[in-house]
């Protein structure tokens, strides 16, 4: 095997930060290499120093010898020989990388019109076949169609298909599935494994998840803060880690976690229910009225869920199946059409009257750290509020009610005068659960909670809700698209799909014995951490 | 950029703060001695037809323009923001009245709705004042709607709303601080604007009544006399220019420093 990049001391820097610090490696023919990291540790911007994608402002120092020419040295001309047509490259969200009003297939045959000698009907049908290789169904259809009309999955699938119009040596993936629900980022990841293995394809994987990685790649680089920290084949590093750091990242990674035991499932009274729950988003307009139709949206129907005291219950679904409205109409935010909830027994309004005594007892946190605070507060200020506002304690005892409430979800008192905007997103997300735990409530919903985290702030997260849980006896409602994440902290799942609830039960019994095939599917998906397992 | 229109209003609020001080002459004072006098030693900027000081009533038009461009802009704001913010927030048929409002208003030109109501209430300031409140509000409405809009489906908004918080509380403490940068930006050109318009109105006699050291009356009273006595109509022409280039280069400064921010 040959050497097809050789990248020497590549160093980039914006300014006074240095984004990436002397990073040496090699890519052999054929190989795929994974670089994993967490968000700003330099490996997107590695990636795109190599396809010199970066903005005029970056310096980049260095070498990248690539079939024996430097990529950071040679003129534009010879370096757009190389992109596209010898280098691809993928990215993040396909939906901002395909032209909107171009159609699929057209796409596709830009590449190809471009960087080959094909015209024609040579082009429609390589386009053809490019989609079936990408395992896109009915290829003569969906070269049709506009990006719009696609799930996010196949547009992944199209920019791949894209990318390889010109049969390149080497495919630079920048973190292709992390915008995908875990079964169609498995798809794509056993495609991208496929078409290494068939194609010969190089390849350079970017990730934030290492089981995503180790699925795809036979080598390794972990990076943090701008520098490598190790490398070598993935089978060594997970297995044999030699770095601080990389041991980290291993441990914090659901199959590995040690966690503390999940409580004991309890046997009493359900504390929250919801009952028959059918909830639409818009409708009733006055078309709909005059074509008789109910209109809108279905985004939950007929759901029935009961959580029992000091229970964690999971949701568990992709992504527009209903898990978020369902818990969303637990706090009040949506009223169902049709449904009731129970609070400890009695069916309670969450949306009428007794709605602020029913949302002491019941809090919800919220997926994105930094949208969840209010930018122009500080986080003294957004923990102490509902203190104030509702007279939780004398407002003589909200300065030190809050410092105790920073202390048990772990927030150095130094930060109680920061703004959300100079935190990190693991703080931010403490800061919410700090806020929402100063209405001392009996059931605290977490929707996506971790999703938005890097690993090891994941973990962190995921022990403070079970330590939070252990420590004040709370109910949870956990809701995640991860079903590693649920399998880890729940004593019950709910899986969703489409608005219904298709499955329930005891989180072994539902892990160990599916009954849906749908189920099956999921927990098929969940990226593990051996090496090779595609 | 910012720091210099800073600087310009600034200069402008001295100006306008000591102007009994910097002033050589009684802005009023009729001097049939010194009729159309060209700039010089004694009348600094020359003087105009009945003799009076054009220094002195620039001087004290600083006074006139900022009172006319910080308190014409008041009623439309809190108007504006008032109704856009309520609209945007909740939606449905508040938000269905007001902009049909804000549609009526918006096709005809804002000079022409400003005149032709002053024109209906007769001149003056206060109706001026008027006008702007029934007309000006439009601009501040849209934006605080559109700024409410995505706010009150972000996660911090529905937060305080799980936390039980009433929607007045929620709209005062989290939707509107967190609206408030392009207004802000909007509400330094508008100042602008309002000057400007408020001087146009004094050229055309239907704002401040002269004998008032207002610059746009200045304008018009050395209309006549242009193109021998300049000075008359040019100071204060060129004293608005840098009042208004002071707010404008403010807004733009402070446009640049909240995207940033965000």
């Amino acid at each position: 095997m040959s050497t097809l990049l050789e990248v020497r001391d590549l160093s980039v820097r914006f300014g006074q930060t240095t984004a990436v610090d002397g990073i040496s490696f090699d890519l052999e023919k054929g190989a795929s290499l994974g670089i994993v990291g967490e968000s700003g540790s330099g490996k997107s911007v590695t990636c795109r120093a190599l396809m010199r994608l970066l903005p005029p402002a970056a310096k980049i120092s260095g070498s990248a010898l690539y079939d024996g020419a430097d990529l950071l040295q040679m003129p534009l001309p010879q370096l757009n020989q190389i992109r596209g047509k010898r280098i691809a490259m993928i990215f993040q969200s396909p939906a901002s990388h395909l032209d909107p009003l171009m159609r699929i297939g057209d796409q596709v045959a830009e590449t190809l019109r471009k960087h080959t000698q094909m015209r024609g009907q040579e082009i429609r049908d390589e386009v053809l076949r490019l989609l079936d290789v990408v395992r896109i169904p009915d290829p003569a259809r969906w070269a049709r169609a506009y990006p719009h009309q696609l799930s996010g999955g196949m547009k992944q699938r199209a920019m791949i298909a894209g990318a390889l119009a010109c049969q390149p040596d080497l495919l630079l993936a920048d973190e292709p599935t992390t915008a995908l629900d875990a079964t169609v980022q498995k798809s794509v990841l056993d495609l991208l494994a496929q078409l290494r293995r068939e194609q010969n394809l190089s390849m350079i994987f970017v990730s934030h998840d290492l089981g995503a990685v180790a699925r795809v790649c036979d080598d390794l680089l972990v990076m943090r803060r701008s520098k490598l920290m190790e490398s070598g084949p993935v089978s060594r590093v997970i297995d044999a880690p030699q770095h601080d750091y990389t041991r980290k990242l291993i441990a914090s990674h659901p199959d590995r976690l040690t966690l503390r035991p999940v409580a004991e499932a309890s046997t009493g009274a359900p504390l929250i229910e919801g009952q028959g729950l059918r909830i639409r988003y818009g409708g009733r307009s006055l078309a709909d009225l005059i074509a008789g139709r109910e209109g809108g949206f279905v985004a939950v129907q007929n759901a029935d869920l009961a959580v029992r005291p000091g229970e964690t219950v999971g949701i568990v679904g992709e992504s527009g199946s209903g898990k978020s409205t369902l818990a969303r109409s637990l706090v009040g935010l949506v009223k169902p059409q049709r449904g009731t909830v129970c609070f400890d027994g009695t069916p309670a309004d969450p949306t009428g009257k007794g709605r602020v005594a029913y949302l002491r007892e019941v809090q919800l946190i919220y997926q994105h750290p930094y949208e969840a605070l209010s930018p122009r507060m500080t986080v003294a200020r957004a923990i102490a509020e509902p203190l104030r506002r509702h007279r939780l304690c004398p407002p003589r005892e909200v300065k030190d009610k809050v410092a105790d409430l920073m202390e048990q979800v772990g927030i150095p008192t130094k930060l109680a005068d920061r703004y959300p905007g100079q935190l990190s997103g693991g703080e931010c997300q403490r800061v919410a659960i700090a806020r929402a735990l100063a209405f001392d409530p009996k059931v605290l919903i977490a929707d996506e909670v971790t999703s938005a985290l890097d690993v090891t702030l994941q973990a962190q997260v995921m022990d403070l809700l079970l330590k939070l849980q252990k420590d004040r006896g709370l109910t949870m409602i956990f809701i995640s698209h991860d079903l590693g994440v649920i399998r880890r902290l729940c004593n019950s799942v709910i899986v969703m799909r489409q608005g219904q609830i298709v499955e329930s039960g005891p989180t072994g019994a539902v892990f160990d014995n599916p009954r849906e095939a749908y189920t099956r599917q999921l927990i098929d998906a969940i990226p593990h951490l051996h090496a090779g397992a595609a | 950029m910012f720091v210099i229109g800073v600087a310009l209003v600034l200069i402008w609020g001295l100006i306008a703060a000591a102007a009994p001080l910097l002033a050589t002459h009684d802005p009023y004072a009729i001097d049939f001695a010194a009729i159309l006098k060209a700039p010089g030693a004694e009348h600094w900027f020359g003087t105009d037809n009945v003799g009076r000081d054009t220094y002195s009533r620039v001087v004290y038009g600083a006074r006139l323009a900022l009172y006319i461009g910080l308190l014409g802009v008041v009623a439309p704001l809190v108007i504006g923001m008032t109704i856009g913010l309520v609209a945007g927030y909740f939606g449905g048929w508040v938000d269905t009245v007001a902009m049909r409002l804000v549609d009526i208003t918006v096709p005809f030109p804002f000079f022409v709705l400003v005149l032709s109501i002053v024109a209906v209430l007769g001149p003056g300031i206060e109706n001026y004042f008027i006008a702007l409140a029934l007309v000006g509000w439009v601009g501040y409405a849209r934006l605080a709607r559109a700024e409410a809009l995505v706010l009150r489906q972000s996660e911090f908004v529905l937060a305080a709303r799980t936390m039980g918080f009433s929607h007045g509380y929620i709209l005062l403490r989290h939707v509107l601080p967190n609206s408030l940068s392009p207004i802000v930006v909007y509400l330094m050109t508008d100042v602008t604007l309002v000057i400007l318009f408020g001087a146009a109105l004094g050229f055309l006699g239907m704002g401040v009544s002269p004998p008032a050291a207002e610059w746009g009356v200045m304008i018009a009273e050395g209309q006549t006399y242009i193109s021998t006595a300049w000075w008359i109509s040019f100071f204060p022409g060129l004293a608005m220019v840098l009042i208004g280039v002071g707010f404008a280069l403010i807004g733009d400064g402070l446009a640049r420093m909240l995207r940033i921010e965000r």
